[in-house]
């Protein structure tokens, strides 16, 4: 079924022509929808939707060889925030990333790690990483990659004023080139979640000449600083960052075969629909849920349910009332239908959470079933908690149509148990104010997800004094230990155990109610091949090309 | 006509300091600072601290105030907080794409509606008049975005016959650009055109009843002679106001039509800047635009004294 899709002529868009249901085309590959249905989503390690995934590297028409040339363009909901990996507190910016800079360490299909910059790895003690690098990679503007390029980057991670990744390399306590091709990481506690946190944004190495010679202006103009397969050309505010081809890329396998790739943010997700639909744009960065089935329904479209890594849950403050009481943040959970929210407001796109770890990690235990909604059991614990007769509080939300339709929804449900939700609906700055200053009852917060697990867990539930993303304020010491004791294990299997264990405390201390794990839906123009979903969610453009 | 333009060029400066003002406490109250979306998945308050005081937001409020007004008046609107570009690097980038909407817009809207508000003036109570009429209701009465959205499924999805987000600038590709800001423009122009028919339908249908075009056609003049050579300069006093007041509301009111279409306008700019917290491009940008609105303004005074010699001696 794949082939008459991929081969029609490009032409007028004939409306109405459904892809049978939960039936998806990748390319060639044919990919399951788990919309609505936790049971379909695979449990272990996952690549997109399990068994029927092959994962070759090109997975559309094998028969044909890549093609080099032509312009990619790619539709962005919102533009970038800075063009330096450093500074970057927002997802958008890690698609352009993905292209421009290398990471140390790369993610593949399963979300195992593989050799990039870095050639390997290995750990003479758990507090030690020793990473041999590449050899011959240079950055764009000609500098060359090694060990004391790595240590510049690490100690600008950690030391760097305005740099958002300080948590990330919070765990690092010193850098040494031991030779040019040898970094060593000296850990303050073992950290194995360390590895996979440089596949992301804290793995990508700028260059060193571009640092001392940018300096600030590196955020608007990253001219020279990656080692990608794509270098920066410009970026024009709210109308375009371009990227072209690096022909000097030291992975000579496969690509880039792309001359360039024009993001272009187009923040209504309709007219976003609509322009790939008119051929205007070749990719999304995703579809919203309301525009998930318009898509599915052009056959024109190529669309890919990418697994995501994101949790979405709402915060509970536990430090002070009303939510300062176990009973009645359990109440909450019982009191509220993800289910139906999942059906209702996120249109199946995704899968009712059971915690923060989502199905496509190898962490996720499908064992633990999301909660159902019971509500003589959240009127039982309201009674406990000492509010038989309900309670109100107010709970902030981002001001967008569809968040205040998810409140709405929120809102009815508690209701019924007897709790009245007063809707704040504020703006993002307004909302990290709050959180970081727990001045918020309840909140939404809609995480990304990290490639590891302890990037969906420690910063967000272990005990954090002061200012942290721990918005909730949950301080649980058996909770805390499990978190710090998955640090130390590299085994799959044994931190799996341990995760388990944390997300039956975090359902018993219910610092928030999780809701969904949503999954990222891509739509692609049928001129598109190679592409490789990751469940990052990431566009990776370095062996795509246009037919 | 000098005094004119001095008198209100004085006038000027009291409507800015109280827009600067409102703007500055209006922005400064809400809560969530620049630090804390720039730095919020960081946990480390020292740096936020640092950041803070290194941007001055640690003084006090009328400090603040006073040192940007300081350096508004030496003609410096300071950096953006967010990309480090000085605020007029980012305008001057931003407000190309929408005075070309603007004027586009008000090209087209013009185009519409000074033939359709001469005949419906002069054909009143027939069937152009009520079909002049209706329009100008739809006009006013349609929200922009659902106008966007109509246009976008006709013209963009349906029959391909014009880009929907692609913007070109016209000064690099006349006609790419002007194809792309066509249905933007459109969109934005037809409640323009709406007002304007409607304002120059009245003023047309009073200055016909005056006692000069009266004689003008006693003496003989055609109907079209009579409106083109008497009353439609008199007539178009009203419509140079509200076009005046129009081009402000152009400049600043675009945001929609300029999220919609994906232009890469001033609308968006100063919209993102809020959701940033980015203060210095919020004032820089509300000061800039405030500063087109009077001038705007200022230049329908000029147009007033010209088409009516007598406004200039009142």
């Amino acid at each position: 079924m794949a082939a008459s899709e991929l081969d029609r002529a490009a032409g007028r868009v004939t409306r109405r022509q459904f892809l049978r249901t939960g039936v998806l085309v990748s390319g060639g590959v044919v990919l399951t929808v788990a919309c609505g249905q936790p049971a379909v989503v695979p449990a272990a390690p996952t690549a997109p939707a399990g068994a029927q995934a092959p994962t070759s590297a090109t997975p559309v028409a094998s028969s044909r060889a890549p093609k080099k040339g032509g312009t990619m363009r790619v539709g962005f909901g919102v533009d970038i925030t800075t063009l330096d990996p450093h500074l970057s507190g927002s997802k958008i910016d890690r698609q352009v990333y993905h292209n421009l800079y290398d990471p140390l360490l790369i993610l593949d299909e399963k979300l195992g790690i593989q050799p990039n910059l870095a050639e390997s790895w290995q750990t003479p003690d758990p507090k030690t990483l020793i990473l041999k690098l590449r050899s011959g990679v240079k950055f764009h503007d000609g500098t060359d990659f090694n060990a004391e390029a790595a240590r510049i980057n690490f100690d600008r991670m950690a030391n760097e004023p305005k740099s958002v990744r300080k948590g990330e390399v919070a765990n690092v306590a010193s850098t040494e080139a031991i030779d040019p091709l040898t970094l060593k990481i000296n850990l303050k506690q073992p950290d194995t979640s360390l590895l996979a946190t440089l596949t992301d944004r804290a793995g990508m190495m700028i260059s060193p000449t571009a640092i001392t010679k940018l300096g600030a202006d590196l955020g608007h103009d990253a001219t020279g600083a990656g080692t990608g397969p794509f270098q920066f050309a410009e970026w024009v505010p709210d109308d375009h960052v371009l990227l072209k081809r690096n022909d000097a890329y030291w992975n000579k396998e496969g690509g880039p075969y792309l001359d360039q790739i024009r993001y272009r943010p187009i923040p209504d997700d309709t007219v976003k629909l609509q322009s790939l639909q008119a051929g205007e744009i070749d990719a999304l960065d995703y579809l919203a849920p309301r525009t998930v089935s318009l898509a599915k329904a052009d056959s024109n479209l190529v669309v890919i349910d990418v697994p995501s890594l994101a949790a979405f849950w709402y915060v509970l403050n536990t430090t002070k009332p009303p939510f300062n009481n176990k009973a009645v943040r359990q109440a909450m959970a019982y009191a509220l239908d993800t289910e139906a929210l999942v059906k209702g407001v996120y249109l199946g796109v995704g899968v009712p959470a059971n915690g923060p770890i989502s199905p496509s990690s190898w962490a996720y235990d499908d064992a633990i079933k999301p909660i159902a909604r019971d509500l003589a059991k959240a009127k039982a614990l309201l009674a406990e908690g000492g509010q038989p007769n309900g309670f109100s509080f107010s709970f902030e939300i981002i001001n967008t149509p569809f968040g205040v339709q998810e409140a709405e929804v929120v809102k009815a449900q508690l209701a019924e148990a007897g709790i009245t939700a007063n809707v704040v609906p504020v703006d993002g700055a307004r909302q990290l104010a709050d959180g970081n200053s727990k001045a918020l009852e309840m909140t939404t917060y809609n995480w990304s997800g990290r490639p590891d697990p302890d990037g969906n867990t420690y910063q967000f539930f272990h005990t954090t004094p002061g200012v942290s993303l721990n918005w909730a304020g949950v301080s649980n010491p058996e909770l805390d230990k499990l978190l710090e004791q998955t640090r130390t294990v590299s085994d799959h299997i044994e931190r799996k155990k341990l995760y388990s264990q944390a997300i039956q405390i975090l359902r018993d201390e219910m610092p928030a109610l999780f809701v969904v794990h949503p999954i990222e839906p891509k739509a692609l123009s049928p001129k598109l091949q190679g592409y490789v979903p990751i469940p990052d969610g990431m566009l990776r453009f370095k062996d795509v090309w246009l037919k | 006509m000098g005094r004119l333009i001095l008198r209100r060029l004085l006038a000027t400066v009291p409507v800015l300091v109280l827009v600067t003002l409102g703007v500055f406490l209006l922005i400064h109250l809400v809560p969530g600072d620049p630090v804390e979306a720039m730095l919020g998945e960081s946990q480390d308050a020292v740096a936020k601290e640092t950041l803070r005081r290194e941007l001055g937001f640690d003084q006090p409020l009328y400090v603040q105030y006073v040192t940007w007004m300081g350096h508004v008046i030496q003609g410096d609107l300071g950096r953006s907080v967010r990309t480090h570009q000085t605020v007029l690097d980012n305008v001057s980038h931003r407000i190309r794409p929408t005075l070309e909407l603007a004027v586009f817009a008000m090209f087209i809207s013009l185009c519409v509606a000074i033939p359709l508000g001469i005949l419906t003036a002069t054909h009143r109570n027939s069937a152009i008049d009520s079909f002049g009429t209706s329009f100008a209701l739809f006009g006013i009465c349609m929200p922009n975005f659902v106008i966007a959205l109509l246009l976008i499924f006709v013209f963009g999805v349906t029959l391909r016959w014009l880009p929907i987000s692609s913007f070109t600038d016209p000064f690099d590709d006349p006609v790419a650009g002007v194809r792309s800001l066509t249905l933007p423009a459109i969109t934005l122009g037809l409640a323009l055109s709406a007002v304007i028919t409607r304002t120059l339908r009245s003023s047309l249908l009073d200055t016909l009843s005056d006692d000069y075009v009266r004689t003008a056609r006693a003496k003989g003049l055609s109907d079209w002679a009579v409106v083109r050579g008497h009353a439609l300069k008199n007539a178009l006093i009203p419509v140079v106001t509200v076009l005046g007041l129009q081009l402000g509301t152009l400049i600043g009111g675009a945001v929609i039509t300029e999220y919609i279409f994906a232009l890469p306008g001033v609308g968006r700019l100063v919209v993102d800047a809020v959701f940033a917290r980015d203060y210095p491009l919020v004032q820089g940008v509300v000061l800039l635009i405030t500063v087109g609105f009077i001038a705007s303004n200022l230049l329908v005074d000029i147009v007033y004294g010209w088409l009516d010699p007598r406004i200039r001696y009142a």
